[in-house]
Parts: structure tokens; C-alpha cells; sequence
């Protein structure tokens, strides 16, 4: 489908876009790299607690200067991400970040109890106002790990989770669920979410099950972790059996994550990414990241069924590549603000994504900007491309 | 899993006298009598009463006009009825019981708990029709497997209905069903301390599961149970789900809420 066929039939006309701006939390101390789960030998205490400082501190910021949500993540046992619990640093979130949305995308819904999260989301909207949203993710394949759960049942817990979750934000009588993987012999949560009758949902769309999964329950879709050529597909895809479950998915409704390194010119921008490649090569952390670090152990998950029927796709979207091949596949933003409006247009324009959610991590997520390098991009983004996005 | 459980149990066809009426039964196992109303589609036993009667005696019973049984145009309402029900039970010898209604079989079986409340240990009612959303149209319970079932496939083959009989059925049910909310059923339950375990599908597309958030609010002893994945037919769409709940429920309904389920995983 053409975007102009889009428009049509979103209604006509180009759609405001809306930015988010994501952080794993990285933990910014010495660690082990390459492995998964990651030994907390070395580890710096100092660098944790600054650590998450310094993300209040950029979510903080990015609320000031019009970011429309911040958006944390969970994800356990390495120094990538020390937000294991993406509740509690929401629930820090309230009380820094004052008019954006708060999203969390998300917990790892089918290694939880669901009960629980059904509360913590409603206790986190209750202490912004209104402002949460749920994401309802599977995560990566290492995450099975670690509460030891089976992997090859993930999608079937997270579509039943899903179903209780939505139902204890929903039903005014104490109820019992008696389901394949939960029972509970009576539910019944307080405090209630604020927004009625729920946070809005998404999940992750990456693969076929998940987008027809998403159309067929009228819920919206993030891809991130992929390349706009996938996410266009998996856009396309989610629409077509969204129309034929009876609806139409708002661009609102679809989420595309990608990295972005804004500098005031584009010769700049090259020049930080190129310097933190380096960097991050020379620390031997280039490839890093969860499943990815533990190739036997994604590899276990794989022969469990974790992918599903596109097993191959879906493992090279986490592939790592080079700098211009992740330019050229929309995996990361980079350059002055020209530069980066015209790759955020060619987003908006192939996948029809309403929601922009960026990452100021180039490089390697090991290997951050220095904290004031940062802060500079979000507020540049903040000035000079974000406004420009609600006209692009 | 419970799927292991293989138990060949096989229902005895019987019938017996009540009220002037013949009336039949399917009946298996030993043990606490459990009596079964069925919906308004007939008698039938699925997985779910099978893997009941390991441990229970189970007695379904067939209402006077269903099936083979000539057209009933003696029971003047659904009260009527669930008193010529009850004395089917008394003519089989059994005093206090167990019951467990479907659809149909719910509003009767919650009639007959109302009238006799001292007769009935716990009451079970599958997707109950006794109370139904207001602007319900008229046009009386479908009869498709596709959306009676959130998992037709699981339903056992079944030799199609002959119309006629489903037809005299369905005249019945419309005649004695009475209006979706029954003043004088719903004014008798706030008193009713019978324990009742309501069971309804999260993929019910006859009647909304969320119908069942008023038992629980008019019962003072319900525990109001959801079925995930299962439609109208719970008890065929997951029989190990459906019986394993009915089981715990008619074995303690005191200690229901408390799981008696271990967590230890290596002692």
C-alpha cells in the first residue's frame, strides 16, 4: 500500500507524528561484556545509582522540551538495562516527568504474574494522572531464563495474561480465572487505572503471530528492534488482518522504535557515531545485547519454538550492523536536523508509524554519549526536529 | 496435566416417574450425587460431567419435552418445572444434592435451589440464563456449534438434531424462560445462602460472561469463576479446566478460595 493510499484511508492527509523517547537505563560503570547474564563482578554501586539519575535526569528533560511520552523497558541480569522491574522507575517517572505520557514497553508480561501487573500499571496511572501506557511484551528469548520460565509456552501465556490483565482492570466484581497457565480463585485489584475503561495496549508486532494476534484484539502495535523494510511489512500486515477483523488501526496505533544521533550538522553527527563505534569496538562490546550474547542459549529458545514461523527474519532483526547499513535500513537516525526529518519522514511515509520512540544511545548501548553530549541531543531534538514533525 | 486422565466412563441410559412425567437420565460413576440440567439444545454429556463422574455420581436429567419425551404443555413456568425437577431427584432416592445447571439448566437449577435451598449442598451454574442482558432480542438460543463452541472441533461428533425436536424444544424454552431479569427470581437471592459457583466462558457468545458479575453481586455466597477461552459450551471447550473448579468447588466450598495446590518442587 502506497502512503498516499494510507492517508485515504486513514481519513486523508498527513498525520501529526508523535515522538517518545526510550532509555534501557544502562548501567554507565565497569562491567563484563559479551556474555549474558552478565556477573556483577565488577560493579560499581556509584555507577547505578548515577545511572538511573542521569536517566530521570534525560527523561526529565525530554518531558521539558515536548517529548510526548518517555518510555522504559524490563530487562534482566546484564549492565544493559538495570530496569528490571520497569514499574518502579515509572513510578519515579510521576514524579519528574509532568505532562508526557508514560510508557512501558514493557514488562515481560509471560514471566510475571499478571495479577501483579494489572496492579502495578494501575497504581503507576493512578500516581500520573492518567497517563500510562501498557505495553504487554514477550521479551527477548533470554528472558525465560530468567524466572525459569518455558519459553515455547510464551505466546500462549502472553495472550492469556493479556485477557486476565485487561479483565482485572475491567471487572467491578471480585472474579475467578481459571485459565491454562493462571488460576486465581478471586481477583480483584485496587487502585483502579484512571484511564477508562484501560492504559492503552500495545505489543510487540514484529512477528506474523504477534500482528494478527494484536489485529484481532484491537490492540496497537510497536515494532522496534528491526529495520523499517520488516517494519513496513509487519505495518502492512497488521492492518490487512486488522481489516479483516473489522478495523482500522489509527497511525496512532503503530509504534517504530529506531536509534537516533541528532548533532547540529550532519558532519558532526558522523563524527560522534563513527568515535563511539571505535570506542565501543575497541571494548569488545559490539556484540552485546541480550539474547545475542548468549548464542547457545538463544539458540536453545529457538529449537523451544520461542520465534515461531519466521524464525530466520525474526532473529536477524537483532543482528548487529554497520553503521551505514544501520542508516540505510532505518535502524538509526543520524545527522543535523534536515537530515534527521527527511529519515524520520521516510518512517512515517513506509510504515505509517504515528509514534516516532527514539533511543540516544548510538553506537554501542554499552558506550553512551558522556551525560552532557546526551542532553544536548534530546534538547536539539526537542527544538529543531521535534516541532518540525508535527508538520512533516 | 489433566489430559492424562482416561478413564473410560460410560453413562447408563435410565428413567424414572416424577410428577406424572417419564423422565430420562443419563447416569455414571459412584460416590456424592451430583444432578446435571442441561441447556436448551438438550441432554448431553460432554468430557467435563465424564471427568466428574470419576468421583462423583453424576445424574443428568432430561426436562419433560426435550428429546424423545412427548411435548410438555403441563409446566405452566420455569417454578413449575424445577419442582417436578426436584421430585425427580426425590423419586430417585436422594435427598441433598449437588447441582449443576447449563444455559437453560441454570435458570431452572437456580429456581430449584430458591424453592428448596435445604435440598442443595452447592449449586453450579455453567453460563446460567437466569439472568440476561435486557435488550436480549427474542430470537431464543442459537443452535450452531460455531458459536456455541469456542472450540467446535473439540465437540463430540453428534448425529444432527431432528428439527421437529428441536423445534418442541426450543417452543419450550421460549414459553417458560421468562424475561432476561426476573424480578421474583432476583428478589429471592440477597437471601439465599446456598453456596453457588458461577462459571462462565471469556469467549461466551450466547450470553455476555460479564452477566455473571451480578450473581456475584446478589448471592451472598458466590464465587464467580471465568473460563478463559472457553464459549457457551465450557464444559466441552475445557472439560479439564471445567471439571477440575466444579471439583474443588463441590468438594470445599468453604476453603474454595484457598489453594490447596503445593508450590513445593523438590522436597
Amino acid at each position: 500500500m502506497s502512503f498516499d493510499h494510507f492517508c485515504k484511508i486513514t481519513g486523508g492527509g498527513w498525520h501529526e507524528m508523535k515522538a517518545a523517547i526510550f532509555s534501557p537505563v544502562s548501567y554507565l560503570g565497569p562491567a563484563k561484556r559479551g556474555t549474558w547474564p552478565v556477573p556483577a563482578e565488577p560493579y560499581a554501586s556509584e555507577a547505578a545509582m548515577h545511572s538511573m539519575q542521569l536517566s530521570l535526569d534525560q527523561f526529565e528533560l525530554a518531558d521539558e522540551v515536548g517529548f510526548d511520552w518517555v518510555t522504559v523497558a524490563e530487562h534482566h541480569y546484564a549492565p544493559l538495562s538495570i530496569t528490571p522491574n520497569p514499574m518502579i522507575m515509572a513510578g519515579a517517572l510521576t514524579q519528574r516527568v509532568r505532562r508526557a505520557k508514560i510508557a512501558l514497553l514493557g514488562p515481560t508480561v509471560p514471566i510475571l504474574n499478571p495479577v501483579r501487573v494489572a496492579e502495578e500499571f494501575a497504581m503507576v496511572d493512578n500516581l500520573c494522572g492518567g497517563r500510562v501506557v501498557a505495553g504487554m511484551l514477550r521479551g527477548t528469548s533470554n528472558e525465560y531464563t530468567t524466572y525459569n520460565i518455558n519459553p515455547a509456552e510464551s505466546r500462549e501465556r502472553l495472550e492469556e495474561a493479556l485477557a486476565l490483565i485487561v479483565r482485572a482492570w475491567t471487572e467491578p466484581q471480585p472474579f475467578g480465572w481459571q485459565g491454562r497457565y493462571y488460576e486465581f480463585r478471586s481477583v480483584s485489584i485496587w487502585p483502579r487505572p484512571v484511564q477508562q475503561p484501560h492504559p492503552p495496549i500495545f505489543v510487540s508486532g514484529s512477528s506474523p503471530e504477534s500482528g494478527e494476534f494484536a489485529a484481532r484484539n484491537r490492540i496497537r502495535l510497536g515494532l522496534a528492534f528491526t529495520t523499517v523494510p520488516l517494519a513496513r511489512d509487519a505495518a502492512r500486515y497488521y492492518r490487512e488482518q486488522a481489516a479483516a477483523a473489522g478495523w482500522e488501526p489509527a497511525p496512532e496505533d503503530v509504534l517504530y522504535r529506531v536509534a537516533a544521533h541528532v548533532a547540529d550538522s550532519d558532519e558532526e553527527a558522523m563524527e560522534d557515531l563513527e568515535r563511539a563505534e571505535e570506542a565501543s569496538r575497541a571494548s569488545g562490546a559490539g556484540a552485546t545485547s541480550f539474547s545475542r550474547a548468549n548464542p547457545g542459549l538463544d539458540e536453545a529458545a529457538a529449537r523451544a519454538g520461542y520465534y515461531g514461523r519466521d524464525t530466520r527474519v525474526q532473529r536477524s532483526r537483532l543482528e548487529r550492523r554497520p553503521l551505514h547499513e544501520r542508516i540505510e535500513q532505518g535502524q538509526l537516525v543520524a545527522g543535523g536536523p534536515e537530515t534527521a526529518l527527511k529519515q524520520i519522514r521516510r518512517i512515517r511515509d513506509e510504515i505509517g508509524a504515528g509514534i516516532l520512540e527514539v533511543i540516544f544511545q548510538p553506537g554501542s548501548p554499552y558506550q553512551p554519549l558522556a551525560r552532557a553530549r546526551t542532553m544536548k541531543t534530546i534538547e536539539l531534538f526537542g527544538t529543531k526536529v521535534l516541532p518540525r514533525m508535527r508538520e512533516l | 496435566m489433566t489430559e492424562a486422565r482416561t478413564a473410560d466412563v460410560r453413562f447408563a441410559e435410565r428413567s424414572v416417574e416424577a410428577d406424572g412425567f417419564r423422565i430420562r437420565y443419563l447416569e455414571a460413576g459412584e460416590g456424592e450425587p451430583l444432578v446435571c440440567l442441561h441447556g436448551a439444545a438438550g441432554l448431553r454429556v460432554s468430557r467435563g460431567h465424564e471427568i466428574l463422574a470419576e468421583r462423583h455420581r453424576v445424574i443428568a436429567l432430561e426436562v419433560p419435552g426435550f428429546g424423545e419425551s412427548p411435548e410438555n404443555d403441563r409446566s405452566a413456568s420455569m417454578r413449575d418445572l424445577a419442582a417436578t425437577m426436584t421430585e425427580a431427584v426425590t423419586a430417585l432416592g436422594i435427598h441433598r444434592f449437588d447441582l449443576l445447571g447449563n444455559s437453560f439448566g441454570g435458570r431452572l437449577a437456580l429456581w430449584m435451589t430458591v424453592l428448596q435451598p435445604e435440598r442443595i449442598r452447592t449449586l453450579v451454574l455453567v453460563a446460567p440464563a437466569a439472568i440476561l442482558p435486557e435488550d436480549r432480542g427474542q430470537a431464543g438460543p442459537p443452535m450452531d456449534p460455531n458459536v456455541l463452541s469456542a472450540h467446535p472441533e473439540r465437540l463430540p461428533p453428534r448425529p444432527p438434531l431432528d428439527p421437529a425436536i428441536v423445534e418442541k424444544q426450543l417452543a419450550l424454552v421460549r414459553r417458560l424462560a421468562g424475561p432476561p431479569r426476573d424480578p421474583e427470581l432476583e428478589g429471592r437471592l440477597p437471601d439465599l445462602d446456598v453456596p453457588v459457583l458461577v462459571l462462565f466462558g471469556t469467549s461466551d457468545r450466547v450470553i455476555p460472561p460479564e452477566m455473571g458479575r451480578h450473581y456475584r453481586e446478589m448471592l451472598p455466597n458466590c464465587q464467580y469463576v471465568l473460563v478463559y477461552d472457553a464459549g457457551h459450551l465450557l464444559d466441552a471447550d475445557r472439560p479439564e479446566a471445567f471439571a477440575a473448579v466444579v471439583e474443588d468447588f463441590v468438594q470445599r466450598p468453604d476453603g474454595f478460595l484457598v489453594t490447596r495446590k503445593s508450590g513445593l518442587l523438590n522436597p
